[in-house]
């Protein structure tokens, strides 16, 4: 809760835009998935956290490689 | 790969292999884990493990012949372990009633017994646990033959009358008075599915099968006395058991020998190393056995005999607590594996290729070669996880690339006839050097990309003693200079593919410049020179400045010990360590050998990339490796310094002290970070090509108009997560080029992020003008589908 409320404060810098929440498609070797990530409604650039990146990505990353 | 060869490889290990006395017990009770429960006091487990294999072990325990005693290896050291006098005291304190046996129908087959001794009996209840129908032809009126020898002596008769009640309280039914020759055999093999002899003695000899029991390819099967032609009690229960293995074998129509190889007593491969172990007494026994903690005592002078020399050297093998042989089978399985997770990658990154386990394998099984085997059999099936070699793949790539390759002969007469004039031809040997310019490349010095990224300073320095004292006894042969990587870390990744750009690069430059000798000072180009371009002769900085003399430098003579770290990549170059030791010892220096030196040496965890792949390993190799280091260490390898002074141990590289550098013992240590590696290797080709060359090149780091501002911790952070400078001067320039970057109101930060390659590198940083100070980096390498 308290990382979604500390991301919630940034906006796209370009845009000047609130960022939302929606379904961004990720990737990496064979696999795809769909997540709710904040993204800016016009540029649609999505905001990745620190504790996203080196949290779950990373694991699902390494799970990935390990395939 | 061929898993199947490497299987064979696997077998061979002899760490599995039972300890003598277990080889040495026909029945192969499992010692081991008998003196452990004595030891832990637990007599009850200790039955247990007794019983497992020795039927009646209420009896036999008490009167076995053991001997396994005289093949103990305590021998030696102090006597043999009284097995024999456990198995008694194990019996009075931890015997524990049978629990009633399940009657199972018994359907098998029927088999005549004839003989109720101790082999009958033995062969009567293992054939009832397996399903036949069992009836023992007894000529006296009691079961136990020879056991009743020992009663009211060894043993009491109360037990063995509850003992031997036991049997036709199985089901098992006796035929007592039944007194039974060879002639009425003929009947008996009409009525059973087979017949088990196991009489003391019969009016007639049959040939046995030495390994089935079998007398004449029939269903006659011998075991007990008649067999083993000795009084041996626990022979005889082996040979009951062996034929009932048989037996069923017979009547179930199996193969009568497939894996029966180390049945009985047999040789074991395991030859465990008494060369440490400190003489203990066998512990005395103070009433006719042992009690309790006599018996305590004594299960702790057991050895519990394994083969464990590799990893007892290795914190590899000790952090995935496995050894070769299951170490092979899990690679076995890890390579046949074609959905689903592989779940040995990190192991199997996790090896530094050290090759110790060979040097300390009595057997000489070594790891390094496997393991590099199957990386690149991962690499060639697209198995190999991308994260775990990318950071090194790429430093390596930039060493190779134009930031740092430098090839050059040595100057020629004619360009450096400004410096041939007094007084500095007198007292320059490097001008000197110069001065006597052939024109051949006789040698080329090749300092490898990692001294040069940490030892920078020092290389302009080395090039110029080795072109004048090189030349000034060898005026013929000329000194060029090579900046390059040899390929190492594509050796270690198993990328085949990425070898050959480094070798063949090296192989033309050695043909094109007359096939010179190259002058290596780093462990890891002459382990990938030796393996991949053996046609090259390459000799050791170490061993040149041994030959030709050192720099002429102000050398601080001390009185210090060091401990020598010797580099792994060289533990088979004696010639090498010698060298080593006679240069820190002309320096001033004793030297504190060891116990893991030369070609024992351990590995610093530097190798097979293991601090790429898998961060916490490479940490245990430092802490074991300064755990044995009582004194500052000192090291030839640039990359054991930039791990051991890591580790927080006072390292030296031998360039520190031949060039009088010794730190204030009073500061910490300092390596450089990723980023200052890779900046120091373009700065030490800019230098070198201005100073000794007398060539310009224009400066190629690429001008921004901002700085950056690094905390230490963020440096840290970079560190832990290989991000470079340059990863994040290429983000910020491209955030404020294009805006593409968030903003936080409250804080005032941005965070912005970029795809370089295969990585998205984020930076959150506030922007103070021109400056920008950097808060947070970190990175992904999943793509993020922007639409």
């Amino acid at each position: 809760m308290e990382n979604q409320t500390k991301e919630a404060q940034w906006m796209c810098d370009k845009c000047h835009e609130a960022l939302v929440v929606e379904k961004v498609r990720v990737c990496y070797l064979e696999g795809s998935f769909e997540v709710e990530l904040l993204k800016c409604p016009i540029c649609k650039m999505v905001f990745i956290s620190d504790e996203l990146a080196m949290g779950k990505m990373l694991e699902v990353e390494k799970g990935l490689e390990d395939k | 790969m061929d898993l199947d060869k490497l299987l064979e490889i696997g077998n061979q290990c002899i760490h599995s292999e039972p300890p003598t006395c277990v080889a040495s017990c026909p029945v192969h009770m499992d010692v081991i884990a008998f003196a452990h429960e004595i030891e832990k006091g637990d007599f009850a487990k200790a039955y247990k493990v007794m019983e497992n294999r020795m039927p009646f072990a209420r009896l036999i325990g008490k009167i076995c012949d053991h001997p396994c005693e005289s093949a103990c290896v305590r021998q030696e050291c102090g006597g043999s372990i009284r097995i024999s006098e456990f198995e008694k005291t194990v019996i009075d304190l931890g015997y524990m009633p049978p629990k009633k046996p399940l009657l199972l129908s018994k359907n098998k087959g029927s088999v005549a017994v004839i003989g109720g001794g101790l082999s009958g009996i033995v062969a009567a209840t293992e054939l009832d646990k397996k399903g036949y129908k069992v009836t023992i032809f007894e000529k006296t009126d009691r079961l136990g033959g020879s056991l009743w020898s020992y009663a009211g002596k060894e043993l009491e008769v109360t037990i063995l009358e509850e003992e031997l009640s036991t049997i036709e309280k199985k089901g098992i039914s006796v035929q007592y008075n039944a007194e039974i020759s060879d002639e009425d055999l003929k009947d008996y093999y009409k009525n059973y599915d087979a017949l088990y002899l196991g009489a003391g003695s019969w009016d007639k000899d049959y040939e046995i099968n030495p390994h089935t029991f079998q007398a004449n390819d029939s269903s006659l099967f011998i075991g007990g006395k008649i067999q083993t032609k000795n009084n041996s009690i626990i022979e005889a229960i082996s040979s009951a058991k062996r034929a009932v293995v048989s037996i069923d074998r017979y009547i179930t129509k199996t193969s009568m020998h497939a894996s029966r190889e180390r049945e009985g007593i047999f040789k074991t491969k395991l030859e465990f190393n008494i060369e440490n172990v400190q003489p203990l007494e066998t512990t005395i026994k103070h009433a006719n056995q042992y009690d309790e903690n006599e018996a305590i005592a004594e299960a702790k002078r057991c050895l519990k005999c394994q083969c464990n020399e590799c990893i007892n050297a290795c914190v590899h093998l000790q952090r995935f607590n496995i050894t070769p042989d299951s170490y092979i089978r899990t690679i076995n399985q890890n390579e046949r594996i074609i959905l689903g997770t592989h779940h040995a990658n990190k192991m199997i990154n996790s090896c530094t290729e050290c090759g110790l386990c060979k040097a300390v394998c009595p057997v000489g099984i070594g790891m390094a070669d496997i393991i590099h085997e199957t990386r690149r059999s991962m690499v060639e099936k697209v198995k190999m996880p991308i994260s775990a070699h990318d950071f090194a793949l790429k430093d390596m790539q930039f060493s190779n690339s134009d930031a740092f390759s430098l090839i050059r002969a040595q100057p020629s007469k004619e360009a450096s006839k400004n410096l041939f004039y007094y007084p500095m031809i007198a007292f320059s040997a490097y001008a000197r050097g110069l001065y006597k310019g052939s024109g051949k490349t006789g040698y080329l010095f090749y300092p490898g990309c990692q001294l040069s990224s940490t030892h920078t300073e020092y290389i302009g320095d080395i090039y110029k003693h080795l072109v004048g004292a090189i030349k000034d006894k060898d005026a013929d042969n000329d000194v060029g200079l090579y900046l390059g990587c040899c390929g190492a870390p594509a050796d270690w990744a198993g990328r085949d593919d990425l070898m050959p750009e480094s070798i063949e690069k090296i192989y033309k430059t050695w043909q094109e410049m007359g096939e010179p000798t190259f002058i290596l000072a780093c462990s890891s180009c002459a382990a990938t020179f030796e393996k991949y371009l053996p046609m090259i002769k390459a000799i050791s900085l170490w061993e040149v400045f041994d030959t030709y003399g050192l720099p002429e430098v102000d050398i601080k003579k001390g009185k210090r010990e060091l401990c020598i770290h010797d580099a792994c990549a060289t533990r088979h170059n004696a010639g090498l360590h010698a060298s080593v030791r006679n240069i820190v010892k002309t320096l001033g220096y004793s030297v504190h050998e060891l116990e893991y030196s030369k070609e024992k040496a351990k590995c610093c965890g530097y190798g097979g990339l293991v601090s790429n792949a898998n961060p916490e390993q490479a940490e245990d190799f430092v802490k074991d490796r300064i755990a044995e280091c009582e004194d500052d260490v000192l090291v030839y390898c640039a990359m054991c310094k930039d791990t051991l002074v890591k580790g927080n141990k006072r390292t030296y590289h031998i360039l520190d002290i031949i060039y009088g550098n010794e730190v204030n013992q009073g500061t910490a240590q300092k390596m450089p970070t990723l980023s200052e590696r890779q900046n120091n290797r373009k700065r030490l080709k800019y230098k070198l090509l201005k100073e000794i060359w007398n060539e310009e090149e224009s400066d190629m780091n690429p001008s921004y108009n901002f700085t950056l501002t690094i905390p230490d911790a963020v440096i840290a952070l970079m560190e832990k997560r290989f991000i470079l400078q340059s990863d994040i001067e290429k983000v910020v320039e491209n955030s404020l080029t294009h805006k593409e970057r968030f903003y936080n109101p409250q804080t005032s930060d941005y965070l912005a992020r970029l795809r370089v390659q295969n990585v998205t590198f984020w930076v959150k940083y506030e922007e103070q003008g021109s400056n920008i100070i950097v808060k947070d980096v970190y990175s992904h390498r999943m793509e993020v589908v922007e639409k």
